[in-house]
């Protein structure tokens, strides 16, 4: 993170601790049907640094962070985890090498109660069966560490309103000590308080050395927690920034086309 | 200029228990206006034999009815529990007739009742055939097939009483089935309450890309429950032999509309996800209570089937009305 640092290379980006990438991804392609989603992106993720993926709707922002979570398998390319090929056929694979994800649509279960949720998939038992006192006890750590207010834990998700819901997938995803944490737009719902919440947390988890990356269509988020800033467009990434090289209207223009590299 | 912050109160208690189980406490009260009104209609209704024979009745009803509250809660269905019933009905007959020793039979019968059930939960949840196709397929297969093995005729089970015992013996004045029934329940309660499996019956039935996405094995859990209606139709299948003595394809005609009807009575929703036990229980028991209480009150059989679908049909639209969430009554009453 170092100012001096002005220039990046269209290939081979420096890290900003100049050590090697978390996460590398090398020329990522996905079709869907006929509809090139991703057409070979390249990008790095480092430890302890957060990456903004920024580009219009369709840019394929989410189909790429899908594919680092294991929801989608890349149909081309190469990705690295700590210098190890790894090749993730199932969200299951990403989780078991703490890559986390907070999902555009939450992936919430409306049937299950605030702690069920956040459990969800990890469920904490007791010989047979689900451990639900001990489960409330964590929960309620865990929501009061991102100040996250939420009355009754064992209300159905369903009962929740829009901004709790999402507190609720990004505190599921943060909670599990992951070393990758992918959030696609985790504040478009949330309360001004709330959004302070979850920038508060991306700043406190990369410090623990976690790599975050952000996808948000809210600009001023990026320059608060953001270290890189890649821009996507069409399916491939146009263009990477260091936050403080760049300014709001540049990425503008880079998002729309009108970037010329 | 001072500017006060108070904190909203926790509303009471007692309404979030009453908007949590709204669904159970709707089914639980007309379940006892049932019992109400047949004990004052009829003299003998509320006796202990009478209700006893009820739930010696409901047994194998309630035995599939909580394997197919796990399949429903999965947004799936099974229609074809009645056929599965009768074809493993008239296998088992057939089995021990053989001259099979009829502990063996009966381990022979659940798996192959498994084994159906994994067929079809294949079929489902690996090949994405809507359940509604797969199981009404089912459907026809194994009535037929229990039609081809028997040729239409009744099979009688001679000399296993140890198997006869299991539909007609009681034990400490309880009926065997019903115990057996008791039991099942039990088990289907404590998995879908307090369990990590019954937890992914949930969530796959809830959101089933999410939980694919938190690491649950969605395909396995779906089809898992069909081989658990196997199981229990199967269960259900040597429960209603044991009764009769013999095996027979025409058993369990309609069966699998008073398993699903019991399900749906008891606030199981078909879309999947929300899902009740008790209700399950409670639905089933209010069903066959209808049918022996107006047995009692000398109607016709026929009005019987006539009385019983009206009924299902004011229950689950009361239901859904007037116990949602909401206790207003009149404009705009639901909101779910």
């Amino acid at each position: 993170m170092m100012a001096t640092d002005t220039s990046i290379a269209p290939e081979g980006e420096t890290s900003p601790s100049g050590g090697k990438p978390l996460m590398s991804l090398k020329g990522i392609r996905k079709t869907f049907g006929s509809h090139q989603a991703l057409r070979g992106v390249d990008l790095d993720i480092f430890a302890g640094e957060c990456v903004g993926l920024i580009g219009d709707n369709a840019a394929g922002k989410s189909t790429l962070s899908k594919i680092i979570a294991g929801t989608h398998i890349p149909d081309d390319g190469h990705m690295m985890l700590r210098d190890e090929p790894v090749r993730f056929q199932s969200p299951a694979d990403a989780r078991a090498r703490h890559i986390e994800m907070v999902y555009q649509d939450l992936s919430l279960c409306d049937h299950i109660d605030v702690v069920g949720n956040l459990f969800l998939g990890r469920e904490m038992t007791k010989g047979p069966f689900l451990d639900q006192d001990q489960m409330i006890k964590r929960a309620e750590e865990m929501l009061a560490r991102l100040e996250i207010r939420i009355p009754r834990l064992t209300a159905k998700v369903e009962k929740l309103s829009g901004g709790q819901r999402q507190a609720i997938a990004i505190a599921r995803a943060a909670s599990f000590e992951p070393d990758i944490l992918i959030m696609d737009e985790p504040t478009s719902a949330l309360a001004v308080a709330e959004v302070e919440a979850v920038l508060g947390l991306i700043n406190r988890v990369k410090e623990r050395g976690v790599g975050v990356i952000l996808v948000t269509h809210r600009m001023q988020d990026l320059f608060r927690v953001c270290d890189r800033i890649a821009v996507m467009y069409e399916g491939t990434k146009v263009a990477e920034r260091r936050t403080q090289d760049t300014n709001l209207e540049e990425l503008v223009d880079l998002i729309v086309g009108k970037g010329g590299h | 200029m001072s500017t006060t912050y108070t904190e909203r109160v926790a509303g009471s208690a007692l309404r979030d228990f009453v908007t949590d189980f709204a669904q159970v406490l709707s089914i639980a009260t007309f379940f006892i206006i049932c019992l109400v009104f047949f004990g004052t209609m009829s003299d003998v209704f509320l006796t202990p034999a009478n209700l006893l024979n009820i739930v010696r009745q409901a047994a194998p009803i309630l035995v599939v009815a909580v394997a197919m509250t796990m399949v429903i809660t999965t947004a799936g269905i099974d229609l074809s529990v009645g056929s599965q019933v009768a074809f493993i009905n008239a296998l088992a007959a057939i089995t021990i007739s053989a001259g099979v020793p009829w502990p063996v039979a009966i381990v022979l019968m659940l798996a192959a009742g498994a084994m159906i059930g994994g067929v079809q939960g294949w079929f489902v949840s690996y090949q994405g055939i809507p359940a509604f196709i797969v199981t009404l397929a089912g459907l026809s297969i194994y009535r037929g097939a229990a039609l081809l093995l028997t040729e239409g005729y009744s099979i009688p089970i001679r000399d296993a009483d140890g198997f006869l015992w299991l539909g007609r013996g009681t034990l400490l004045g309880i009926p065997v089935p019903a115990l057996i029934a008791v039991l099942v329940v039990i088990a289907g309660f404590v998995v879908m309450w307090r369990t990590p499996y019954g937890r992914q019956i949930i969530a796959c039935g809830s959101n089933l890309e999410a939980a694919r996405r938190v690491g649950m094995p969605a395909r396995r859990v779906v089809n898992s429950v069909y081989v658990l209606t196997g199981v229990a139709s199967a269960l259900a299948a040597l429960l209603l032999a044991a009764r009769l003595g013999s095996g027979s394809s025409n058993a369990a005609q309609g069966f699998e509309l008073q398993v699903i009807a019991g399900v749906v009575l008891g606030g199981t929703s078909l879309m999947g996800g929300k899902t009740s036990m008790i209700g399950t229980v409670l639905g089933t028991l209010t069903i066959a209570v209808i049918g022996n209480g107006l047995i009692l009150m000398h109607v016709s059989p026929f009005f019987t089937q006539i009385v019983t679908g009206v009924i299902i049909l004011l229950a689950i639209w009361m239901n859904t009305r007037l116990f949602t969430g909401t206790w207003k009554i009149g404009k705009g009453a639901s909101n779910g």
